[in-house]
């Protein structure tokens, strides 16, 4: 017989099953062989070994610059002499092109600003556009355009334009310290109007309008605007083919947030004028609202396609529901909004509207669809010129069919958010209030039905205009939880809540994340409040709700969750789902409602047993469908967490089958096909220890304690929550003594757990565990040791910082 | 137009043409880089860069079709694709690392500033990067297929089924082989320390 490899004998080992059985089996095959013995045994133990670097992305800090970076640095550039120009020091840099202050010595003496494209990324179409595009750029003439006094190509055929050094700061900013009022920033941004304006009749596009390209300056203490880089980015070569528009996407533009949809589309259309209607609407909105109309977090954080279908596709949130501290049209403002994580709760407190007026003009101005913007950047001034005069706008809200497309519009934009509830919620009530108007008009009293209608119909859009909202701030709401920004998250959370607190789900969003930091009251008064919204309640996200209003002593709430949860309002109630009948564990009303919950759960664990060998069984290797933890089944052999597969089920996948809300029938009465369960995932000795507190509470303690032998001997998650369970069923047994050692092992694994989940907020263990935890302990102190526990001051100290962060 | 250079490379890799497969390399790794400088120009000082996602993003760049009806994952070069772009970041990142090391004991020409966590926290990557770097040319000289996994794996963050899917195995297979490297790999660094 051959000597087998190393790494057959290494992958064999792995599947033992314990330990013994590992080394019976090292010592079958290598025998004598002390070689290979040794060999496997390193393996073996680099195998446990923590911290594999293998188990990480391989970087996460930045690349080292002289790398990436253009062969050629700015330090090169200082001292040079381009034309007439010595550069003289760096003011700013893109992907694409450097800025330098340049002195010029004849026929003028005075610093310019030279703008000159980095060596290497010249080609001879973009000499070819630069030639073309000077001429026109140098037809320019106007007090708010930054003059171009020169162009020219150096040796090494890189073109550069000199202009007009402007020592100022972007409009918004100095809005923001100068404390401006709404009028005088109408009044500069109509400036930046007429310079747009100006520049387009000379057919030239700017193409990049944003707040650094739009200085101002102060002249004799009047602020004056200055657009610089007029038409310098299609001179330069930018926006060539959709192919190098691509890879130079992010080095032209810098930031998205700007981009109209068809720059973000790159179809290959044309830019042209209305690209800049579009950058002057989201100029505007920043100016009014210290924010844009996209988040900036989120789009950096999207993907290409993500960012580009969110310009594209998404409606931002209107100004006027925005947090603003501009407080009149004269008054000027004191501080800027612009931190609004933490200036939300103010900047609430004196929160003034937006007149709609405004909304308008930023709306028509950001529209989609570039034929419905201005049809020119004059036509906008003179719509902010009748708004400060108080005429009426030529912006108009955009007719009925119209904006029955941008309901659909709006709907699609929801399902694409995976919010269906909401979806289905707006469809349903616009559907029947629709038709209710239709009912009543039919009746053919005129005047009533009309009215009615009009007042149904604005109630529909004004319901679907604020819900829209409210599912932004929710998108936005969860990026910031997921990057675990939690102050940003809730007050995100808190505004949707202000905003449309008959929906249900803004409650249970930010419940879920409130219980995620430990702070239970606060949860379940948002679990309470969406309850009473009639919110469906048997959804994953309400996992954790019964255990809250337990643990805070909200009996009636308990007791009503519970009732619903075993007596649905239905004929034929489907079997409970696996985490309703851990809510109603907790304390069930009486024993027959115990043993049906016993019952229910022993029917789960039989169907989900599956054939000998199964998912645990022994010879199969690692979990079947469970790669994302793959990496994580070397040497991490310790209790697992007890939510299925490690998945924080508190929170919504996208894609998660709708929560059946009041436009759905809910689950079909009579059991309709069954869904891919999610009790499917459950690990079997979860099963085992939800189980064992079922027969506990039935009253059968040695059923209870099969049970728990089961889930604490299971090679899968164990867990560290059997122990006051069996503290529990030994007393009831009169194993007086080993309950009591129980109850020492039940005090540790507390403690481990909330050690655990103070170290770790942001622990992928669903918090409902460690809930669950703590109930158990309790009872099982009070009936096997008599006394009462106290909650664990680490706790209450999490719950206060927790407070604090989050300003409650 | 490199995103059609690297189509038609790839189809005549397809096509049997082995020497077309050393004119992917140079393309992909160029692409790489310049999107992650393209990346390094927008972030701030100190953001973090995902090769990963790089890699992905430079793969619907270059590869997958923008047509709707062109699924990527149908795309038969793509196993060719991933193989290029997981060498090219991998000698990227390493060839980074050797650079900030350098400069870090003071052989830079250029005077980089660091805070004082920067240095701390890039030097064991970079450490750990270089000696897994080592380990996995080592690797490569006793199985250069059980190499070429790990790299797929590592540098361009394909999953378990991806990777089976490119190089033509079954995902069993797969991990069993990633498992056995990663020990492997392991117990080299551990050596070299």
């Amino acid at each position: 017989m051959s000597r087998p490899s190393p790494r057959t004998v290494f992958l064999e080992a792995l599947d033992q099953e314990t330990a013994d059985q590992r080394d019976a089996y090292l010592a079958s095959v290598c025998g004598e062989d002390a070689e290979l013995r040794a060999s496997v045994e390193s393996l073996l133990a680099a195998h446990e070994r923590p911290a594999n670097p293998l188990d990480q992305s391989p970087l996460t800090s930045p690349l080292d610059p002289t790398l990436v970076a253009d062969l050629v640095g700015p330090s090169e550039h200082i001292g040079m002499t381009i034309g007439a120009y010595r550069l003289m020091e760096q003011i700013g840099e893109g992907g694409f092109g450097l800025v330098f202050v340049a002195q010029q010595d004849k026929p003028v003496r005075r610093k310019v600003a030279l703008k000159i494209i980095k060596p290497g990324t010249g080609s001879q179409e973009v000499l070819a556009r630069f030639d073309a595009e000077r001429q026109a750029v140098a037809m320019m003439d106007h007090p708010n355009i930054a003059r171009v006094f020169d162009a020219g190509v150096t040796k090494d055929a890189r073109p550069y334009f000199v202009m007009e050094l402007v020592r100022g700061e972007p409009i918004t900013d100095f809005c923001d310290r100068h404390g401006l009022s709404l009028r005088d920033r109408l009044q500069l941004f109509q400036d930046v109007c007429a310079a747009t304006h100006h520049a387009h009749q000379k057919g030239v596009v700017h193409r990049d309008l944003k707040p650094s390209n739009v200085m101002v300056t102060l002249h004799d203490d009047k602020p004056v605007v200055k657009v610089i880089d007029f038409g310098v980015a299609k001179a330069m070569g930018q926006n060539l083919t959709d192919a190098t528009i691509y890879t130079r996407f992010y080095s032209m533009i810098g930031t998205p947030l700007y981009m109209s949809p068809e720059q973000a589309a790159m179809s290959g259309l044309d830019v042209d004028t209305r690209s800049d209607i579009y950058s002057l609407g989201v100029l505007l909105y920043e100016l009014l609202t210290g924010t844009t109309p996209f988040d900036r977090k989120r789009l950096d954080s999207a993907g290409y396609d993500e960012m580009r279908r969110i310009i594209r596709e998404e409606d931002p949130p209107k100004p006027s529901t925005r947090l603003t501290t501009i407080q009149s049209l004269n008054s000027p403002t004191v501080a800027e909004p612009r931190d609004d994580s933490t200036q939300a709760a103010e900047a609430r407190a004196r929160r003034e509207s937006i007149p709609s007026d405004l909304d308008w003009i930023v709306m028509k101005a950001m529209e989609k669809d570039r034929n419905r913007r201005y049809e020119s950047a004059a036509a906008m001034s003179a719509d902010v010129r009748r708004f400060l005069s108080e005429e009426p706008i030529e912006a108009r809200p955009p007719s009925r069919g119209y904006r029955l497309r941008k309901f659909a519009a709006r709907n699609r934009a929801a399902l694409l958010t995976g919010s269906l509830v909401a979806a289905a919620l707006v469809v349903g009530t616009a559907v029947s209030l629709y038709q209710a108007s239709v009912a009543i008009a039919e009746r053919n009293e005129k005047e009533i039905a009309l009215r009615d209608a009009i007042s149904a119909r604005q109630e529909v859009e004004s319901f679907a205009e604020r819900l829209k909202t409210a599912n932004v701030l929710l998108g936005n709401a969860r990026s910031y939880e997921d990057s675990q920004q939690y102050a940003a998250a809730d007050s995100a959370y808190s505004e949707a809540v202000d905003l449309v607190p008959n929906y249900y789900l803004v409650w249970v969003q930010r419940a879920a994340l409130r219980g995620r930091l430990h702070l239970w009251d606060e949860a379940a008064d948002d679990f309470a409040a969406a309850m009473r919204l009639e919110a469906p309640i048997d959804s994953r996200q309400w996992e954790g709700a019964a255990a809250i209003f337990h643990l805070t002593d909200r009996t009636n709430d308990y007791r009503a969750i519970y009732s619903r949860l075993m007596e649905p309002p239905t004929e034929n109630p489907p079997p409970l789902n696996f985490h309703s009948i851990r809510a109603c564990l907790i304390s069930p009303a009486d024993v027959p409602d115990a043993r049906r919950l016993a019952a229910e759960i022993e029917s789960m664990l039989a169907r989900s047993a599956g054939p000998p060998g199964g998912p645990w069984g022994p010879g199969s290797w690692g979990r079947p469908n469970r790669d994302r933890d793959f990496r994580r089944d070397g040497p991490d052999r310790g209790p697992r967490p007890l939510g299925p597969n490690g998945f924080d089920f508190n929170r919504p996948e996208p894609g998660d089958p709708p929560s059946a809300g009041p436009g759905f029938s809910g689950p079909e009465p009579g059991g309709g096909p069954r869904r891919p369960s999610f009790e499917d995932r459950v690990p079997q000795s979860v099963m085992q220890y939800v189980a064992a507190w079922a027969s506990l509470r039935a009253g059968e303690e040695q059923k209870a304690l099969e049970h728990l032998d089961a889930a604490s001997n299971s090679r899968g998650p164990s867990g560290d929550m059997v122990h006051s369970l069996r503290a529990i069923a030994l007393h009831r047994t009169g194993e007086t003594e080993q309950a009591t050692a129980e109850m020492r092992q039940a005090d540790n694994a507390l403690d481990k757990a909330i050690s655990e989940a103070i170290e770790s907020p942001d622990q992928r263990r669903p918090w409902i565990d460690l809930l669950e935890m703590i109930i158990l302990h309790r009872e099982a102190t009070r009936e096997v040791l008599g006394t009462d526990a106290e909650l664990d001051p680490r706790l209450v100290a999490v719950q206060q910082s927790a407070r604090d962060l989050l300003r409650l | 137009m490199v995103k059609s250079e690297v189509s038609q490379i790839l189809h005549q890799i397809e096509n049997g043409d082995q020497h077309a497969a050393s004119q992917l390399l140079p393309l992909v790794y160029e692409e790489l880089r310049r999107l992650a400088s393209n990346k390094m120009a927008q972030e701030k000082q100190g953001h973090t860069l995902q090769p990963t996602a790089l890699v992905h993003e430079a793969f619907v760049r270059l590869v997958s079709g923008e047509a709707d009806g062109d699924d990527p994952h149908k795309w038969d070069g793509r196993g060719h694709f991933f193989a290029a772009a997981a060498e090219s970041m991998r000698r990227i990142l390493v060839e980074s690392a050797r650079r900030r090391n350098a400069q870090k004991r003071g052989g830079g020409m250029q005077r980089c500033e660091f805070t004082e966590n920067d240095a701390i926290l890039d030097h064991q990557d970079d450490a750990t990067l270089l000696s897994l770097d080592d380990a996995l040319t080592k690797l490569a000289a006793e199985d250069a297929e059980l190499a070429k996994l790990v790299q797929l794996r590592y540098f361009t963050g394909l999953t378990i089924e991806e990777t089976a899917d490119v190089l033509g195995v079954s995902a069993r297979t797969v991990k069993r082989h990633w498992t056995y490297a990663r020990a492997w790999l392991r117990r080299a660094m551990d050596a070299e320390e």
